[in-house]
């Protein structure tokens, strides 16, 4: 069964079409990239996968289930949303926001065992969070409560992790480690990941495969694939200029002559 | 006057628990709403000759579910739809009140409170009311609180936000009610919102949050019944200044540590 199965989607929000003639098909384990220009459409599709939004028309299949009957359940994703609107002076410790991402596995009517608070405090320490446990939320730098609320969205543990510009406020150290972490994960527990970004570059090395985004697929497949001027033109829109900073740069230096 | 601060201790404990939600969820504008079309219900109760407390708990249910469904449909935005609702609940209350011909001394205690004349009947049903709305938010609270931190996070945890919003403004709704006699319709959104706005002040987290909530209302309701017999004052009023008055000496308390 595959993860995720998408078919013709489009989606009409207020009128204007977002999405259109989207196709996808993810292997449960995959890591996919979907990368493209902010406005393309990139949260939207994540939200339709995550059931948050309704398909106009077209298929979507999580596990072989409509989206919304999966995300009743709750504890099959782990979102980590683009913009976390929090209310300041909200009284909760970082400790408790990690601890909320454990309410699906949880379910109703149950309260937190042990268990939950060791996996909450596992997950805290490996975002490097843990010294920092008892700090109230709204005290954090922005990075801190991504960490934190990237702690949270695995603390579940869910089968698929889905994450819109996680790398907002974390500096370029913090996202090799991330990406590191997320392929260890990945060994560990055999989570399937959706990741969206506009910073093409860094995305290419970790992931198996990438999809360029702009109201459209203009690509999916293979990482390299995308580092192709005719591409990116597309996608951006024209004068693309690709600054790279791995050790695919000399390829990168090749295509742009090239 | 025993009744009296039984009661009180049961509807501030009630009040300092919902009151930290009302404020978390920003609802103080819905409280205050609610509280407002609860005069309808009891009006309609008046009318019809059934207990009053029970028309005004269906009633103030049924404006609650109605101000959540005509925001969610998204024509009007949802201070407006409570500012209609209250306002003409209290209207229809006024009209029934000026048909049923009867301006008694009643309709002058559901307004203000009247804790003289509670009866042992009315502190059981404000018992059985109590443990109702404890039990619900028990129950429920992490996914209140959830929802309360952030709708879409709830939802992707397989929470769904519409019943908890629907649950919640039942628990708010039977809170209004019970609080009728000790503080009167005019003053009960004070009581949902001033022991959770000092609460708020302090705490680090939510267990702190309802604990000093609690405190607060209770302290309130009991200083504030001792002094009304003492100065021969109004006890809804004088509540509610006590209240104030804790409030604002924590806000002292905070700005100077």
């Amino acid at each position: 069964m595959k993860a995720i199965e998408i078919s013709n989607l489009t989606v009409n929000l207020n009128s204007l079409e977002v999405l259109k003639n989207i196709n996808l098909s993810l292997d449960e384990g995959k890591f996919i990239g979907i990368v493209g220009p902010n406005g393309g459409g990139k949260t939207t599709l994540l939200r339709v996968i995550l059931g948050l939004i309704k398909p106009s028309s077209g298929n979507v299949l999580v596990f072989g289930s409509h989206p919304e009957v999966v995300l009743r359940k709750g504890n099959t994703f782990g979102y980590l949303p683009q913009i976390l609107k929090i209310k300041p002076n909200f009284p909760i410790r970082v400790v408790d926001v990690v601890m909320m991402g454990r309410y699906g596995k949880i379910g109703m009517l149950r309260w937190p065992k042990e268990r939950d608070m060791e996996k909450a405090l596992e997950y805290l320490s490996i975002m490097g969070m843990e010294e920092l446990k008892n700090k109230p939320f709204g005290q954090l730098s922005g990075g801190q409560q991504q960490r934190a609320s990237i702690a949270r969205a695995l603390a579940g543990e869910p089968r698929i992790l889905i994450l819109d510009e996680p790398n907002t406020g974390i500096d370029v150290i913090g996202q090799e480690d991330f990406y590191h972490l997320l392929n260890g994960l990945r060994k560990k527990i055999n989570i399937t990941i959706v990741m969206a970004s506009h910073d093409i570059g860094a995305i290419t090395s970790y992931v198996d495969e990438i999809a360029c985004l702009n109201y459209t697929f203009h690509y999916h497949g293979n990482p390299l694939g995308a580092l192709n001027e005719t591409i990116l033109t597309e996608l951006y829109g024209k004068n693309v200029d690709v600054l790279m900073h791995t050790d695919i740069c000399d390829k990168c230096e090749r295509l742009r002559r090239g | 006057m025993q009744k009296a601060f039984l009661v009180g201790i049961i509807v501030s404990l009630i009040s300092g628990i919902i009151s930290v939600f009302v404020v978390l969820r920003r609802m103080s504008f819905i409280g205050a709403g609610i509280s407002h079309a609860a005069f309808g219900g009891v009006a309609i109760g008046f009318f019809t000759g059934i207990n009053p407390t029970i028309t005004a708990i269906f009633f103030s249910i049924a404006i609650a579910l109605g101000i959540e469904f005509v925001s969610r449909k998204g024509k009007v935005s949802e201070d407006a739809s409570i500012g209609i609702f209250f306002a003409s609940s209290m209207a229809l209350g006024i009209v029934l009140i000026s048909l049923s011909r009867n301006y008694n001394i009643d309709l002058f205690g559901y307004l203000f409170g009247n804790i003289l004349a509670i009866s042992d009947r009315e502190v059981f049903l404000s018992f059985i009311l109590a443990v109702f709305v404890i039990g619900g938010i028990v129950l429920f609270l992490k996914e209140i609180f959830i929802t309360a931190y952030n709708e879409e996070i709830a939802q992707v945890s397989g929470i769904s936000v519409r019943a908890i919003n629907i649950l919640f403004l039942i628990l708010l709704s039977v809170s209004i009610v019970i609080s009728i006699k000790i503080v009167g319709i005019i003053l009960i959104s004070a009581l949902l919102v001033i022991p959770g706005a000092t609460a708020q002040l302090f705490a680090k987290n939510l267990h702190i949050m309802i604990a000093t909530s609690c405190v607060v209302a209770v302290l309130s309701t009991v200083l504030g019944l001792l002094i009304s017999y003492e100065l021969d004052i109004a006890p809804g009023g004088s509540i509610v200044l006590t209240a104030t008055a804790v409030f604002l000496v924590s806000l002292l308390f905070k700005k100077r540590g």
